[in-house]
Parts: C-alpha cells; structure tokens; sequence
C-alpha cells in the first residue's frame, strides 16, 4: 500500500482532494482519520443546511452572485446542481414575467443565507487542503 | 402510498426564506457559525482527536473569537459616536 501511495503520489492527492470535495470529511475519511471525518462532514453540512433553509436555495445564485457562488460551490458539486436549478429558475420567471418563480430572497435572510453557506465552503475548502497535506505528509512518510 | 409528499414537503421548507427581523437580535445568528468555524478549524490543527481536549480547544477559540468580535464592535462604536457626537459638537463651539 505504502509503495502504491508513492508510485501515485499526485494521483493520491487528487483522489482525496476529489473525495473532500465531493462529500465533506470525504478526504480525512480515506485517510482513516474517522472522527475527524465525522466532525468536518457534521459541522460543514449543518452549517450549510441550516442556513440554507434561512435563506432558501434562492441564496444560491450563480448569476447575481458569482462571487459568492463560487465559495458555495466549495461545500459540495450538489451546490452546482442546486445552482443550476435556480439558474433555470430564474430564466424561466423572466420569460413568463414572474419574479416569484426565481426564489427571491432579500434582506437579512439573504444575507445569512449567502454570507454564511459561503463560509461553510471556504470551510470546507480548509478541509480539503487540510486532507491533501495529510495525504502528502503520509506518502512523504511512506 | 404517494412517496413524493414527504419530499416534496422538504423541498418547499427550502424553497422560501426565513422571516427575520432586521433588529439587534438577529446578530446572534452569528454564534453557530463561530462554533462552526471553532470546531472545524480545530479539527484540522489537533494533532490527534480525544473528545474533552478538543472540546476544550474549541470552547477556547470560539471564546476568542467572541471576545475579538466584541472588542472590534465596541472600537467601532466609540469611533461612531466620536463622529456622529464629538467632531460636530466641537464644530458647534468653534463657530460661536
């Protein structure tokens, strides 16, 4: 296993970058590093939801709000579907002239909802450069 | 039995905002996102996991967090008032 880590050494690190990427606490999971793994994925993913259900998914706004967008995006590649989702929505209300059909969502929900899911990816993107040094730091080891 | 109503049902709980006052109260939704941070920002520094060591380390940065938060709000309150309060008092006196 040792010599396999070091014969991939970037492979490795892209795979557990990947991985935290994909689920939060993914990365340290793989490295065995279970309670971390459970601490990150619970303190990341009820950050995220609780303050999208302040907020509703309407503070997910890949048009308005790149910027902060592109920080949410950091939590999760499900964020991308989500944006998506209201991406669409948003085309849709504006062809049928209905501002209620894109989410909308002002004042102080929206800005908890986008400040901190934002701040829940720039977490989580801690994490994910956390687990890749980890992941270095083994292979260098051996 | 119609499977889609629970889901459905999820769904729209995220698809409206919360009703939130625009009132000094509502900064208190600033506590779990410390504790958030706290909490995971440690989980990435200790060097090995034990419950009461990283409770303990997190209780403390989420303390210093807090207490930095507070003292920057209060910097930024006595800079307000001398603004607001002060200069143009001061201003009133050099008139007359």
């Amino acid at each position: 296993m040792a010599s396999l880590w070091k014969e991939n050494h970037a492979l490795v690190l892209i795979v557990v970058g990947v991985l935290a990427w994909l689920v939060p606490g993914g990365g340290h999971f793989a490295l065995n590093e279970r309670r971390r793994a459970g601490i990150i994925f619970v303190a990341v993913v009820l950050t995220f939801l609780v303050r999208l259900y302040v907020g509703s998914i309407g503070v997910i706004d890949p048009v308005g709000a790149t910027p902060w967008y592109a920080a949410q995006v950091m939590n999760s590649p499900a964020v991308l579907v989500l944006g998506s989702h209201v991406a669409g929505a948003q085309a849709r209300a504006k062809r049928l002239g209905d501002p209620m059909l894109a989410y909308p969502v002002y004042g102080r929900p929206n800005e908890i909802g986008q400040i901190y899911t934002s701040i829940a990816g720039l977490l989580n993107l801690l994490c994910i450069v956390n687990a890749i040094y980890m992941a270095h730091l083994r292979v260098l080891k051996g | 039995m119609d499977m889609t109503v629970p889901s459905d049902m999820l769904l729209a709980s995220f698809a409206a905002p919360m009703q939130i006052d625009t009132s000094p109260l509502s900064v208190l939704w600033l506590l779990p996102l410390v504790a958030a941070i706290s909490v995971v920002y440690k989980a990435t520094k200790v060097h090995k996991i034990q419950p009461w060591p990283f409770i303990k380390e997190s209780a403390v940065l989420f303390g210093s967090i807090l207490v930095f938060i507070l003292l920057a709000a209060l910097i930024l309150y006595v800079l307000a008032w001398v603004v607001t309060e002060q200069i143009p008092n001061l201003a009133r006196q050099f008139e007359v």
